[in-house]
């Protein structure tokens, strides 16, 4: 009984060192075609929005990549801990990521990591989230958003806004709208975004900046007054932007991008690049995404994306945010 | 209303899949196994078992550790009744009548009491969850941040005043846990404090799960390794029937109920859990008994008392750790972070369109697991009793083991193997000096919830503590807080006297045996 115990015990750890070492390839000669399983870091736990989002892809990628994408959920230090490792890893093409944008810039001006956005090669953008102000759907003191402006400025420093942490993305947003409104209010971190609308909710705060699948299942109790950038939103015609209503004038949100770390040759980039076009076109994966917007972006474009939110992020530095 | 019904019914049916039921049947088996070794206790085994969840679907994640658990608290009384060892602290009460039991030669009618009060325990303490749950999550739109903080003070009076046996020791492990929690970036303003190992590995915080694993099963591999390793008592043979007759299934009916309120009461206060349970309900089953002769010298209203109880501590500290964020004992606080890993936030959001189903086939999966329980403990018992004599020369390894590979498979990074054996050592000095390791992992949690919140606050009333004292809520929170610090003088009166007569009862009988020996 004993031995029979001891010897499953011991066969079940041979299994998870077996497990833990298998993977891996060498690429060939001629155009990059990967010859082993894929692995996609996401820097997040399984089950966030962007593990979603990613396993989604994945699923309809396999197709046009022709070998197996395994996730590998690298969580904590808000993303950098899959970021750096991503950074670090062998530029052969059998490593890629999901890099998160603002927050990844965040993490290098919070100095997080050790890499910086030359560490990485983009490759395209997967999923972008607009920002969006964000009201209880009952509070009548905001019928829109000129009525939340006034009374901002007639209460100066008293309107109080939840966010998903200091100077974490709906921070900057409410930030950068209260700045181009000119008023200034009490932003309240709450962690997550989750706990940032229940604030919201519960009438703690007066309004708040989230994006718009964190709304998507709470219609009837919010209402949202805005969206950040110059463009409406195609699934709420009705709301206007911030740009037509003479305020805060850029695009704000989060955008999900696919990068691989930097030194990979220009095959592997356009390797994946046509890839992931052809997955995100997939009728199959169109009808299984219709929750998210997926927003596919070539190398060049996405490359510039990140540059134009890594400038965003460090003029955030100087005079952005109350001292 | 119908709608929720009609959730509620679709989650029994997505129960109900093959995997599920496997892993219901593989959870609870699991759970039993862990539960019957004297040394690993449930809290062990839901943390080592964390990491194989990963890759499972939500809802199935969810039911294995909850199988577990249950599995686990049920299993500590077979080796309390068999080899006078309480398997898990929660059956403590349970091996002072089970043994006498077994004594008298009744240990399968001992077996089957523990089995059918842990089965009517368990399912009892659904209802609560199935009715208090939405209600309570409904209610956490009026909890905000001075709410919060007042709370999370709330959970560590509690466990710092009940679970250990002085408040001395309690508070300054509680103390200890709090300062250790505030390494990490600081909630507010994101700033680094107490950085090691680079700028990122801390910036949440230390990782509770890797704390968990050391303070709980490494310090207890470093207690088992201590000692000289010797076989333990040879179980006893399970020579009667395991049943009871109609008769004695009435007399224990009420001991059933009593310890049932009992112990969902126990659960779903923050802080304390199954082992507290276990007295207060074999005490309330000796107050109350008609046959208070029987105690002592083996009595079923004994061993239904103390198992009823510990089993409906499990539905009932569900109830704050799904709501709340604030996990209702240790057990919970891991089954909260498999929860979070899983994508799914305590709170309302568990009830909405999108996650109901998920949580309903959570609860769903918690009411059938019981039914597992109550087979499995029934065909099964003789098996896990050989188990639960498992040689220490075995344990020892294999726990260490799992501790290594639990630890680093959470995020493979070395760094958390390295903090799990730090608090490996922690918990052991900790245990050594009587001190009490749960009061650290709540903390742990605890801490960043009450920061985080009293800054909120402070933020929202420029910096004026009037808004800690605002609301209905606060004050009930903070006469709660007075309860939780006073409550070890009533509980230690409590226990005293459920021990005390325990062990009179036990001497008295003890000797009786001996006397009956001689001639």
């Amino acid at each position: 009984m004993k031995r029979f115990l001891a010897l499953i015990l011991a066969l079940s750890m041979i299994l998870v060192l077996c497990a833990c070492g298998a993977g891996g390839g060498k690429a060939n000669d001629g155009p990059f075609k990967p010859n082993g399983p894929v692995t996609l870091i996401v820097a997040y736990k399984a089950g966030n929005g962007t593990d979603i989002t990613a396993r989604i892809l994945a699923k309809y990628a396999e197709k046009y990549v022709g070998q197996t994408i395994i996730i590998d959920n690298q969580d904590g230090g808000s993303g950098s801990k899959g970021w750096s490792k991503l950074a670090s890893a062998k530029p052969d093409g059998m490593t890629i990521g999901f890099i998160n944008l603002p927050n990844f810039n965040s993490s290098i001006v919070k100095g997080l990591g050790t890499y910086t956005i030359d560490s990485f090669a983009p490759i395209c953008n997967h999923v972008t989230e607009t920002s969006l102000i964000v009201v209880r759907a009952d509070d009548d003191r905001f019928p829109d958003l000129n009525a939340l402006v006034e009374y901002g400025k007639a209460h100066d420093g008293e309107l109080i806004a939840s966010t998903n942490g200091a100077q974490a993305s709906n921070h900057i947003g409410a930030q950068a709208f209260a700045n181009s409104a000119g008023f200034t209010y009490k932003a309240v971190p709450k962690g997550n975004t989750n706990e940032e609308l229940t604030s919201l909710l519960g009438k703690e705060a007066d309004f708040c900046v989230a994006k718009a699948p964190d709304i998507s299942s709470m219609t009837d109790s919010v209402k949202v007054l805005a969206v950040f950038g110059s463009a409406r939103l195609a699934e709420m015609p009705d709301v206007p932007t911030l740009a037509e209503l003479g305020y805060y004038q850029d695009w704000l949100g989060s955008s999900r991008c696919i990068a691989a770390p930097a030194g990979v040759s220009a095959e592997v980039i356009s390797f994946y690049e046509s890839a992931f076009k052809q997955a995100m076109e997939d009728p199959d994966y169109l009808t299984e995404a219709a929750s998210f917007v997926t927003d596919y972006m070539d190398a060049a474009a996405t490359a510039e994306l990140v540059k134009q939110q890594q400038t965003f992020t460090e003029s955030l530095a100087t005079g952005f945010w109350y001292d | 209303m119908l709608n929720t019904l009609a959730v509620m019914g679709q989650g029994f049916l997505h129960a109900l899949t093959p995997i599920n039921l496997i892993m219901m049947l593989a959870g609870v088996a699991l759970g039993i196994v862990i539960g019957c070794m004297p040394g690993l206790s449930a809290a062990m085994g839901v943390a080592l078992m964390l990491p194989l969840t990963f890759t499972m679907q939500q809802d199935t994640a969810l039911i294995v550790l909850g199988a577990i658990y249950c599995g686990a608290i049920f299993g500590g009384s077979i080796s309390a009744i068999l080899i006078h060892t309480p398997g898990t602290p929660a059956s403590a009460a349970t091996a002072i009548e089970g043994y006498q039991m077994t004594k008298r030669g009744q240990a399968g009618k001992a077996l089957f009491t523990a089995c059918y009060a842990s089965f009517w325990g368990g399912l009892l303490s659904c209802i609560s969850l199935y009715f208090f749950a939405p209600l309570l999550a409904e209610l956490t739109l009026k909890f905000q941040s001075a709410e919060y903080f007042w709370l999370s003070i709330f959970g560590l009076t509690i466990i710092a005043g009940v679970a250990g046996k002085s408040l001395v020791k309690g508070l300054m492990s509680g103390a200890l846990g709090l300062l250790l929690s505030t390494i990490g970036s600081d909630p507010g303003s994101g700033i680094p404090r107490f950085m090691l190992f680079g700028n990122s590995y801390f910036y949440d915080g230390i990782n509770v799960t890797c704390a968990l694993i050391g303070l709980f099963s490494m310090s207890q591999v470093f207690i088992l390794a201590e000692k000289k390793i010797k076989e333990r008592a040879q179980a006893s043979k399970v020579t009667d029937k395991m049943s009871l007759t109609r008769a004695e299934r009435k007399t224990i009916r009420p001991t059933i109920l009593r310890s049932w309120i009992i112990g969902n009461l126990i659960g779903i206060l923050p802080g304390a859990g199954a082992s507290i349970a276990c007295f207060l309900g074999y005490n309330t089953s000796k107050q109350f008994s008609r046959h208070k002769e029987m105690f002592g010298k083996g009595s079923i209203e004994g061993v239904a008392g103390s198992e009823a109880a510990n089993n409906a501590v499990t539905g009932g500290s569900l109830i704050p750790t799904l709501t709340l964020g604030i996990p209702g004992e240790s057990v919970t606080a891991i089954l909260m972070g498999g929860l979070i890993m899983k994508g799914l936030q305590p709170g309302r959001m568990l009830f909405n369109e999108e996650n109901a189903i998920v949580t309903y086939t959570f609860f769903a999966g918690f009411v059938l697991v019981q039914f597992f329980m109550l087979g499995i403990g029934l065909l099964g018992c003789r098996g896990f009793a050989q188990i639960s004599r498992l040689s220490d020369a075995i344990l020892i390894p294999c726990v260490t083991v799992l501790c290594v590979v639990g630890s680093y498979a959470i995020n493979r990074l070395p760094e958390d193997v390295i903090v799990m054996f730090v608090f490996g050592v922690l918990g052991y000095l900790m245990r050594k000096l009587d001190l009490n390791t749960a009061a650290i992992v709540l903390a742990l949690i605890l801490g960043p919830i009450g920061e985080k919140n009293l800054q909120n606050a402070m933020i929202i009333s420029d910096g004026s503590p009037k808004i800690l004292f605002s609301s209905v809520i606060c004050w009930v929170l903070i006469a709660l807080c007075v309860v939780g610090i006073l409550s070890p003088i009533f509980m230690s009166k409590m226990e005293k006297k459920a021990e005390a007569n325990a062990i009179a009862g036990t001497t008295e009988d003890v000797e009786q045996l001996t006397e009956e020996d001689l001639v």
